[in-house]
């Protein structure tokens, strides 16, 4: 099969597991309760994703606040800071490194394996990666931002070990934060190497809110199989680049922007691919959203992920037999 | 003989504890038409006063409103100016922070004064000199999409007179310090000839304030020593422990006032006294101790408020030991 769909991670949230959440943090419902909500929210996201053809799954990440509070509140050595600002009146808690960072236990395990019980196609393991978490909290403990990133490097790397070992086929460990410090690039890779060394699955890994211009192809160094891009926001100049220097891993192509209410026409995603495959060879694209869908309503994601399987669908019959 | 205190601008909005959280809360209120425009910028009233009363509390000697009414470092200037359009959320510099890029769509104008008031309202409230933080034409320029003016050149000189403008209003409303950030140079060090344009024009029969240029996102080499003869009195610079800046400085005698950030504002982490009155004590052969301002490297809102305020009592700590041990 060519062109074959995925998804970045993350769905968003039935209004009634939000509603638990929230009611769980006023110690309202008990921890089964929600964990029984959340299950029945990832089932309901792995029928769909079934029901509109999807080839590797998600679990949707229904239990997750942050990606990357999530992990700390899991690990020992964090805290969790008081509130700070994004943007506008949203405010979110960064862990705060103070001790060594050890992983006690399987973090994202148990969540792997539910999901995969569910359905007879690959689901994802989904990590976040160790120079985010580490570009992402404060810390009161190392030294160096480069200690820091490379022990976070190494708990990381016994999660996806554990996922490989419950027969994750595919382990996608997101970078979101590579793009934004070119001149820690070297760091990320490094940090990467150590995650996904002698690992046999396929290594994928997510990037985005792109200056990409000032990593690629250096980017390329990344030790992953697949780097997925968010590209449908930044109008495809990127595709520019390739160009000039050839892509040369697995490319998980963003087709349709999750920061935007509008819902993408079949026509243009198709052209996204079209242009890419002109650059690209087919064998060597997968096609996915731009980022996670999270912030997107259940109605929103849904209408995005049905224009993207049609288009990729028919984007396959046009190249047919050239690609089988 | 001492080294005063000062913010570089923004304060967090919200605490932890219920009562420093109406802020969020009359968003949220307004979101949903519970609550009019004019309560919610009563609560921005509120909440800026209780944040001046803090700094002051906390003896800190020249005071800033805390930014409390700014969405981003861009959004509360740009929204007031007519020709901009406001479009996605983009990355402010290398922070996990955003901001709404301006896109300039007409020609820039604005229609009455923008920083007047605040200035007026911060002064009202407190005895020490208020400082006032506007955003440099420069920094707006570069984060901004100009779809209008045929050469990038014009647009930076449209808003380089209009933050003139602004400036010249807070000096007549009797505003004795003004701030410009400007952090886009450090990261367009090309354009430094842009750049002295741009501040010709902004500082132009600007005559009764001390005016500052702040720069933080990245190091002044290549650009020190030249930035000394921008038309202002004082530059304020990154100078937490072992940034690049120390040995930058080191090569020429700065012959401005200076704002040293001493205090990382980006890092939970409390510094050590002990260093940073070493820190302190290196300043003196930098620039003249008298007239140095201790502050820290970024906007405080990069912090939870609790730490913020633990960063404040430190600095004003230091500040307070440096005059005891008379440094010389
Ligand atoms: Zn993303």
């Amino acid at each position: 099969m060519i062109l074959e769909t995925t998804t970045v991670g993350s769905f968003p949230k039935p209004e009634y597991l939000t509603k638990s959440r929230f009611q769980f943090s006023k110690q309202q419902i008990s921890r089964e309760e929600l964990l029984r909500l959340e299950q029945q929210a990832t089932k309901e996201w792995v029928e769909f994703q079934e029901e509109i053809g999807i080839d590797i799954l998600v679990d949707g990440e229904m239990y997750r606040g942050d990606m990357v509070t999530y992990f700390a509140e899991n690990f020992k050595g964090f805290e969790i800071s008081g509130l700070v600002r994004s943007y506008g009146n949203r405010y979110y808690r960064k862990p705060v490194a103070v001790a060594e960072i050890e992983r006690l236990n399987p973090v994202t395990v148990e969540w792997y394996q539910f999901t995969q019980a569910l359905t007879k196609k690959p689901v994802k393991g989904m990590l976040t990666g160790p120079y985010t978490i580490m570009d992402w909290s404060f810390d009161e403990f190392y030294p160096s931002r480069r200690d820091f990133c490379l022990r976070l490097a190494e708990v990381i790397r016994e999660e996806a070990r554990d996922l490989e070992a419950a027969g994750a086929q595919f382990i996608q460990i997101d970078e979101p934060a590579v793009s934004v410090r070119p001149e820690e690039l070297d760091l990320a890779i490094e940090a990467m190497g150590i995650v996904t060394n002698g690992l046999k699955a396929k290594t994928l890994t997510h990037i985005c809110y792109g200056n990409f211009e000032k990593i690629y192809p250096k980017m390329l160094e990344i030790p992953v199989d697949q780097i997925d891009l968010e590209l449908s926001n930044a109008e495809y100049d990127l595709l520019d680049l390739f160009k000039r220097h050839p892509f040369t891993r697995e490319i998980g192509l963003g087709v349709v922007d999750v920061h935007s209410h509008r819902l993408e026409s079949k026509e243009e995603v198709k052209k996204r691919i079209r242009k890419a495959a002109s650059l690209i060879p087919l064998k060597q694209i997968y096609v996915s959203p731009d980022c996670g869908l999270k912030t997107r309503s259940v109605e929103e994601a849904k209408a995005k992920l049905r224009v993207m399987m049609e288009a990729t669908l028919e984007v396959r019959e046009e190249f047919g037999s050239e690609g089988a | 003989m001492a080294m005063k205190t000062t913010l570089v601008g923004g304060f967090p909005k919200i605490g932890d504890r219920i009562e420093e959280q109406k802020l969020r809360k009359s968003f949220h209120q307004f979101d949903k038409d519970e609550l009019s425009e004019e309560a919610l910028e009563q609560v921005k009233d509120e909440v800026t006063e209780e944040v001046i009363q803090l700094e002051e509390a906390n003896g800190i000697d020249l005071l800033t409103d805390g930014l409390i009414r700014w969405e981003d470092p861009l959004r509360y200037f740009v929204s007031r100016v007519s020709g901009f359009e406001l479009s996605g959320l983009i990355r402010y510099f290398d922070t996990n922070t955003f901001y709404r890029q301006p896109v300039c769509e007409s020609r820039l104008e604005t229609i009455k004064p923008i920083f007047v008031r605040d200035f007026e309202f911060a002064r009202g409230k407190s005895s020490k000199p208020v400082r006032v933080i506007l955003p440099g034409p420069f920094t707006i320029a570069k984060l901004s999409v100009n779809h209008f003016y045929k050469e990038q050149k014009q647009f930076v000189f449209d808003l380089a007179h209009l933050i003139h403008k602004e400036a010249l209003q807070l000096e007549e409303a009797g505003c004795e310090f003004i701030q410009f950030d400007e952090p886009a140079l450090l990261s367009h060090k090309e354009d430094i000839r842009l750049f002295f344009d741009v501040y010709r024009i902004v500082t132009a029969q600007l005559s009764k304030s001390e005016k500052t240029i702040f720069f933080n996102f990245g190091n002044i080499q290549d650009i020190y020593p030249k930035i000394l003869d921008l038309p202002v009195e004082r530059l304020g610079f990154d100078l937490t422990q072992g940034h690049p800046n120390w040995e930058v400085l080191a090569k020429a005698k700065m012959t401005k006032k200076l704002m040293a950030g001493i205090i990382d504002s980006r890092n939970t982490k409390m510094e050590r006294e002990a260093d940073l009155l070493s820190l302190v004590g290196g300043l003196g052969s930098i620039a003249d101790p008298d007239e140095t301002w201790l502050t820290h490297n970024y906007s405080l809102e990069f912090l939870p408020r609790e730490n913020a305020i633990q960063k404040i009592k430190l600095l004003t700590q230091v500040a307070s030991q440096q005059k005891g041990a008379g440094v010389s």
